[in-house]
């Protein structure tokens, strides 16, 4: 599903060039859960933006499904977020003045669906993630793991391949993170692949298996079972 | 994503902020109703000046005007046309109806009132083709222009002055020392130009007996149609200046001449204040823009949240781009509202017509839409290139 080949991310600021991935190599196959652990500043965040296509590599190739999306163009990149990929971001990034229906319409407005279609789907959606009854709820008006849950099944409503979750619980309590990944497990059952990144272990448990990145690397085991953070 | 969608989301965002939207479309407004009423009324007082100047088209004036010659020699006349001219203009071809009259002024008095007035000895012709109307008591009949009966018709403005707004129909007022009875009272006139003067008009025969006055001072030719005017004209002051053995000292106006003039300066006007009106859109328009690019920055976050779920760089173009359209729009039209309601009032208070045309009401909204294009193509641009994940971040 996800082939990274030798992926290398640098910035470069003003005459100096910092190299944030230095070449990162992995597959990741349909179905799987996977959790990003490493510590701050590691990458974490950059690496899930070139899988989420949102960024491109300084060099290397990425395929997903098949396809080399290191060549895409900027509306093919578009196209693949829209159809194929999912967020869910720690600051849950809803439009305050949309409803939590409105909001989770969104990326079928991009799709180009009917009116009757995207308000069919949104509220299955938004049924599925438990907020059949707070559809017409502005972001505002909703708790915190609330937005996360219309985030969520904004992220589900173009039936995308791929979601991919950046510290989605970094803003929540225990409880609702609990709650939240449970979410996630679930989708994840109905054969939806699933990146998390996470700080928490007790979120990684949740996973099938767990990447680790350290100063732009990935390496298979925490140094010292535990990062400082 | 549908233009429909589009505009909805634009008129969303515009409510958002209705305050804000309101001032940025302040120079559209503005400069639209400027426009609007300045049009508006510079093309509606276009066309009554020509009308009253040329008449209602039908009609030409006959004028004397001896060479320099014939005044030193005292060769001319105070009232140049004889009932002679009158009969010879009739029998022209196109000539539907000759106006013939002749005017002084003198003093009328009512037992111890008196007022100066102008007393105005007209042939049958004049009242109709002058189109005046009778408000009270009759017109003249045949009968009182064959008979040079002692009758006159009096203008509004003199029934105030001598009668205080009474009847004055039976009355017997003094025209010099000449007693004549009062049979009519003409309609007050409309019109900016209108003022109501004290006037008194007699059968032009009357005024013959009581003044001794032979000839015409002044004759209007009225024609059937607007086309024979220049060659009727032509022709009447040919037969004139053939019967007084003159040169050229019987003329008629080149209406032509005269309505092109006024034309060049109503479009002068229009032109000079069009293009201040002109200068306020593009103030407006600068105004968009820059609300436009606040509004940019203010939602980089909605951008990036946009393109995150799969929105192309056109299409945030396209978003922002319709949103300063829209703001424009209404803009233009809230303006071409605001300055048809005046342009109405104008001519309503100023009894001074107002012409609308829907060349300009397309033409200002085609603008509106221009300068939310010009200017909003800037803002639009700058939001389409915005980095989704440097946006994501933004707070
Ligand atoms: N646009 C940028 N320009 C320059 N440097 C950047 C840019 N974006 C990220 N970086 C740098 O890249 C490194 C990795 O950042 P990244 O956000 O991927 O870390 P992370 O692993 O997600 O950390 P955290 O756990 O704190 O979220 C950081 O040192 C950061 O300063
Ligand atoms: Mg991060």
């Amino acid at each position: 599903m996800i082939e990274l080949e030798k992926i290398v991310k640098s910035y470069t600021l003003g005459k100096e060039t910092v190299e944030v991935l230095k070449g990162i190599t992995t597959t990741i196959e349909k179905g799987e859960f996977v959790a990003i652990m490493g510590p701050s500043g590691s990458g974490k965040s950059t690496l899930m933006n070139i899988i989420g296509c949102l960024d491109r590599p300084t060099s290397g190739t990425y395929f997903l499904e098949g396809e080399d999306v290191s060549t895409h163009s900027d509306p093919e990149l578009a196209k693949v977020r829209n159809k194929s990929i999912g967020f869910v971001f720690q600051q849950f990034q809803l439009l305050p003045r949309l409803t939590a229906l409105k909001n989770v319409e969104l990326p079928m407005v991009y799709a180009g669906a009917s009116k009757k279609e995207r308000e069919e789907r949104a509220s299955d959606s938004l049924t599925r993630v438990g907020l059949r009854d707070r559809m017409g709820h502005l972001p505002n008006e909703l708790s915190g793991g609330q937005k996360q849950r219309v985030a969520i099944a904004r992220a589900l409503v173009n039936d995308p391949s791929l979601i991919l979750a950046d510290e989605p619980t970094g803003a929540l309590d225990t409880a609702t993170s609990v709650a939240i990944m449970e979410l996630f497990v679930e989708l994840n059952k109905e054969g939806t692949t699933i990146i998390v990144v996470t700080h928490e272990p007790e979120v990684a448990e949740y996973a099938n298996r767990v990447i680790y990145v350290r100063d732009g690397l990935l390496g298979k085991q925490p140094m010292n079972g535990g990062f400082p953070s | 994503m549908s233009l429909f969608e589009n505009i909805k989301m634009a008129l969303m965002s515009v409510k958002a902020h209705k305050m804000r939207s309101i001032l940025t479309m302040l120079g559209i407004i503005i400069g639209v109703a400027a426009v609007i009423v300045v049009v508006a009324i510079g093309q509606g007082g276009e066309a009554m000046l020509k009308s009253q100047i040329a008449g209602d088209g039908n009609t030409i004036e006959v004028f004397y005007q001896p060479s320099e010659e014939e005044m030193q020699q005292g060769d001319w006349e105070q009232n140049p046309f004889t009932s002679d001219d009158i009969r010879e203009l009739e029998k022209l071809d196109k000539v539907t109806n000759v106006v013939a009259s002749t005017s002084e002024y003198s003093t009328v008095r009512l037992r111890d009132e008196s007022t100066d007035t102008s007393i105005t000895g007209i042939n049958q012709a004049y009242m109709e083709v002058n189109k005046l109307d009778i408000a009270e008591g009759r017109g003249f009949t045949s009968a009182d222009f064959l008979g040079g009966r002692r009758v006159t018709v009096v203008s509004a403005a003199m029934q105030e002055e001598l009668f205080e707004g009474k009847s004055p129909i039976g009355e017997i007022i003094r025209v010099g020392v000449q007693p004549v009875e009062i049979i009519g009272v003409l309609e007050k006139p409309t019109g900016l130009f209108a003022f109501g003067s004290v006037d008194t008009y007699l059968p032009w025969s009357a005024m013959r007996n009581m003044f001794g006055t032979n000839n015409y001072s002044q004759v209007t030719l009225e024609v059937g149609d607007t086309d024979d005017l220049k060659p009727t004209g032509e022709q009447a002051t040919e037969v004139l200046n053939r019967l007084h053995d003159t040169e050229d000292s019987y003329q008629v106006m080149n209406m032509e001449e005269i309505a092109a003039g006024i034309g060049q300066v109503t479009t002068i006007m229009t032109t000079i204040i069009g293009s201040i009106a002109g200068i306020s859109l593009l103030v407006g328009g600068i105004g968009v823009m820059n609300i436009m690019l606040v509004s940019v920055t203010e939602r980089t976050r909605e951008i990036g949240i946009r393109k995150s779920l799969g929105a192309t760089r056109q299409q945030i173009l396209f978003q922002f781009l319709v949103e300063s359209i829209i703001l424009t729009l209404i803009g233009g039209t809230i303006g071409i509202l605001l300055g048809s309601g005046t342009a109405y009032l104008v001519s309503f208070f100023a009894d001074w017509p107002s012409l609308i045309s829907w060349q300009v009401v397309v033409g200002a909204l085609v603008f509106s839409m221009l300068i939310g294009i010009v200017f909003g193509i800037l803002p639009a641009n700058k939001a389409s290139r915005l980095d989704p994940i440097d946006s994501l971040r933004y707070e």
